[in-house]
């Protein structure tokens, strides 16, 4: 049976672009928080899979105990296990120290076939922990996967959206996908599952559980890199009001659209 | 330097002759106020004229009570500013906004005030760019009406400019004027009375402690007898708790689904929802309000087995929580109503005087069965198509014909007539919630009774003694 693992990720649903000053770590208190809309073609990817071929499916996310609200609505679509890593040191952590702890994580449970990732988080915006993980785990990984082409025994085969080409690639397990959200439209949570999420265990991982418990690894600790700022960009352009009767103006962005490309 | 107020009629103002009903209409010039300053000089200067006005907010409106008839626009949309947050000492909460803001904006600024608990505003029509002002005239309501109640509850004041540029502020529970041998609260003449009476430049909303947890449970049907089966039991039990409450039970048809899925592709909040299988004859949306997370799943236990009573697949059945992902389900409900809206406008492109269709009738005491069973009937023998969605309490059904040419939208037009006769006979209501306006005025004038159309007349030679308000709307000028 398959091995696959999804890194999945709770984050708010709005934004007021309120950060800590000192720290520069998101202040989410009294947000509504989601599941990240782009991890729900992740999902979406590994439970066609799992209806395809066979699979065990397991979700992953690094986040407080409210985190595991995702691993639920993970379940109430399809997901076999979920695994919360969470831990006091864990949390300001950035692209590095995520990852990092989303791979130690993953290491105590499974050697994975494939780990799907969504493109990117709608806070972080980093789109970078996927590759991360993949370097952690030291496998291949491809990003901007559109299509699965093909499921074989040792092997997948995608689609790539690149630039200006799609390109074909096939990738030995285990792999890493960084799905676009285009792959799949994600299903909605069935009801039965969705009351059956309710009774489902789901396992925390926390530093002790983890190989390498050196918390200087993880967390705010564990990051290079902080945010300094946020801030709205200052817009310095005004944008141009044409006023045309109807046909000049159509004329007018025919014109527009033409020199686009030129 | 002073800012030009009023514009001629060009054609880049040309959308503001008609709203969602379709009707085109008329006018000679234009305004977008941004005060009640400037709001005065413009009446001050059409009273002159003796221009009548037509008042718009955001032209959501489905029956042309935003349509101009003829005179002068005045569109209300800039005037959306939050004017006050007001707690009382009993700790109810009220938001004084002026009438342009819509939907989506009060929203907003409802999730941006300084409380302890989060609050909402319970009316809530699926279209959010409807204005409060355009909610308020229509007594528009939405699919939680069926928890809620009446718009009017949360409506605790409005100011009001009348014709002569008086300015009054009338609150709840103060004045009360004699209508049809009752007392009726003059706020409750403004709400619900189509501009007719004066122009509503602000209003108190009575807010509420918004539901901690709410579900939104769609359960999809094969066959006809389950779905009506399911419904009528829905009405039958009462799953109302203290903890958790159902606060929508609405209907979607065959047809109703398959218009979704036709244009899907094209509808930005409805292209990311998974396909509705073809098999499926109908689908019943479900809301559920309330405090603890463990009421609202017993409840959902208990509706998964009157549904799997009713041969709907709970493995097939999507449920959602928390409001982003709700939205979800709304954008599909609302749906419903921008597709048959933008049928119409795309045979209007072949046939213009073609316009809206649909009924908001409502008819207690029948079965969910009879009255959905009457109504598909009489469409199939005059051969026509159309689609059924609605609110099941009340058997409020939205039925809206969807004609191919011109010959079909009178027998659809003669069809409406019918059953409003019919529910009219039966006690029904002919109009519930999309107002009156001038696409209903007939079926109105046909089924109110006389009483009732000479007390609003009356009431309007009282309030817009010159006639400057709304001209068209509701009753003859």
């Amino acid at each position: 049976m398959m091995k696959i693992a999804v890194c999945i990720k709770q984050v708010p649903a709005y934004s007021d672009g309120m950060m800590d000053p000192k720290t520069g770590v998101m202040l989410r208190d009294g947000l509504e928080s989601i599941l990240n809309v782009y991890d729900l073609p992740a999902i979406e990817t590994a439970l066609k899979i799992k209806e395809e071929v066979g699979a065990d499916v397991h979700i992953f996310t690094m986040g407080p105990s409210k985190a595991s609200a995702v691993i639920r609505e993970a379940y109430s679509m399809g997901a076999d296990r979920g695994y919360l890593i969470s831990d006091k040191s864990f949390s300001g952590a950035d692209v590095l120290a995520t990852s990092y702890a989303l791979t130690q994580g993953m290491k105590l449970v499974e050697d994975y076939d494939l780990i799907l990732c969504g493109k990117q988080t709608t806070d972080g915006d980093t789109a970078q922990v996927s590759g991360a993980i993949a370097k952690w785990l030291k496998i291949p990984h491809v990003n901007w996967v559109t299509k699965i082409v093909g499921i074989e025994k040792d092997s997948i085969t995608v689609s790539q959206m690149m630039e200006e080409e799609i390109v074909t690639l096939k990738i030995p397990y285990p792999c890493l996908l960084s799905v676009e959200p285009s792959i799949f439209i994600p299903r909605l949570p069935s009801l039965k599952l969705k009351i059956g999420s309710k009774k489902k265990k789901i396992e925390v991982l926390s530093l002790v559980d983890m190989e390498d418990k050196e918390e200087g690894n993880y967390g705010l600790a564990g990051s290079p890199t902080k945010v300094e700022r946020i801030f709205p960009v200052h817009r310095t352009e005004q944008q141009k009001i044409i006023e045309k009767d109807s046909r000049e103006a159509a004329k007018y962005i025919l014109e527009v659209i033409e020199n686009i490309n030129k | 330097m002073k800012r030009q107020l009023i514009y001629p009629m060009e054609e880049k103002y040309q959308e503001y002759l008609s709203d969602e009903s379709k009707m085109m209409g008329k006018a000679n010039s234009i305004s977008f106020p941004q005060s009640e300053e400037e709001i005065l000089e413009i009446i001050t200067k059409m009273r002159k004229s003796h221009i009548p006005i037509t008042v718009q907010g955001g032209k959501t409106g489905i029956t042309g009570c935003a349509v101009p008839s003829k005179g002068h626009i005045l569109n209300l949309s800039n005037m959306n500013r939050v004017k006050e947050f007001i707690k009382t000492d009993e700790g109810n909460t009220f938001l004084r906004v002026e009438s342009g803001i819509t939907l989506l904006e009060l929203k907003k600024e409802i999730r941006r005030l300084k409380n302890q608990e989060a609050l909402f505003w319970p009316p809530d029509p699926t279209e959010s760019s409807a204005t409060v002002g355009g909610i308020a005239s229509c007594n528009a309501r939405g699919i939680s009406s069926y928890l809620y109640g009446d718009t009017r509850k949360y409506i605790e004041g409005a100011r009001v400019i009348h014709f002569d540029g008086t300015i009054k502020d009338i609150r709840r529970g103060e004045i009360a004027i004699p209508f049809l041998g009752f007392e009726k609260d003059l706020l409750d003449l403004y709400i619900g009375g189509e501009g007719m009476f004066g122009i509503l430049t602000e209003l108190t909303l009575k807010l509420q402690p918004k539901p901690k947890e709410i579900w939104g449970i769609s359960f999809f049907f094969e066959k006809k007898e389950d779905v009506f089966d399911f419904a009528d039991s829905l009405i039958r039990e009462n799953l109302q708790g203290e903890k958790a409450n159902l606060a929508a039970i609405e209907y979607i048809d065959k047809v109703t689904m398959d218009e979704i899925q036709k244009r899907k592709a094209f509808m930005t909040k409805l292209k990311e929802l998974p396909d509705i299988a073809p098999e499926f004859c109908a689908m019943v949306y479900i809301e559920i309000h309330g405090w603890e997370e463990e009421a609202l799943e017993g409840i959902a236990e208990v509706l998964m087995e009157m549904a799997e009573n009713c041969n709907s697949d709970s493995n097939r059945a999507w449920a959602l929580s928390g409001d982003t992902d709700i939205e979800k389900m709304k954008n599909l409900r609302h749906g419903a109503a921008e597709c048959t809206n933008l049928f119409i406008e795309k045979i209007r492109l072949k046939e213009p005087r073609i316009t809206k269709l649909g009924t908001d009738m409502s008819l207690e005491g029948e079965s969910f069965k009879s009255v959905i069973t009457k109504y598909e009937t009489d469409i199939e023998n005059e051969g026509l198509r159309a689609c059924i969605f609605g609110h099941v309490g009340g058997n409020h059904l939205h039925v809206n014909i969807l004609p191919e040419n011109y010959e079909e939208y009178e027998k659809g037009r003669r069809l409406l007539k019918k059953w409003a006769k019919e529910i009219g006979e039966k006690k029904g209501k002919v109009v519930t919630e999309h107002g009156v306006g001038k696409l209903k005025k007939s079926i109105f004038l046909q089924t109110a009774s006389r009483d009732y159309i000479e007390e609003l007349e009356r009431l309007k030679n009282t309030y817009d003694p010159i006639k400057m308000w709304n001209p068209g709307n509701m009753i003859e000028e």
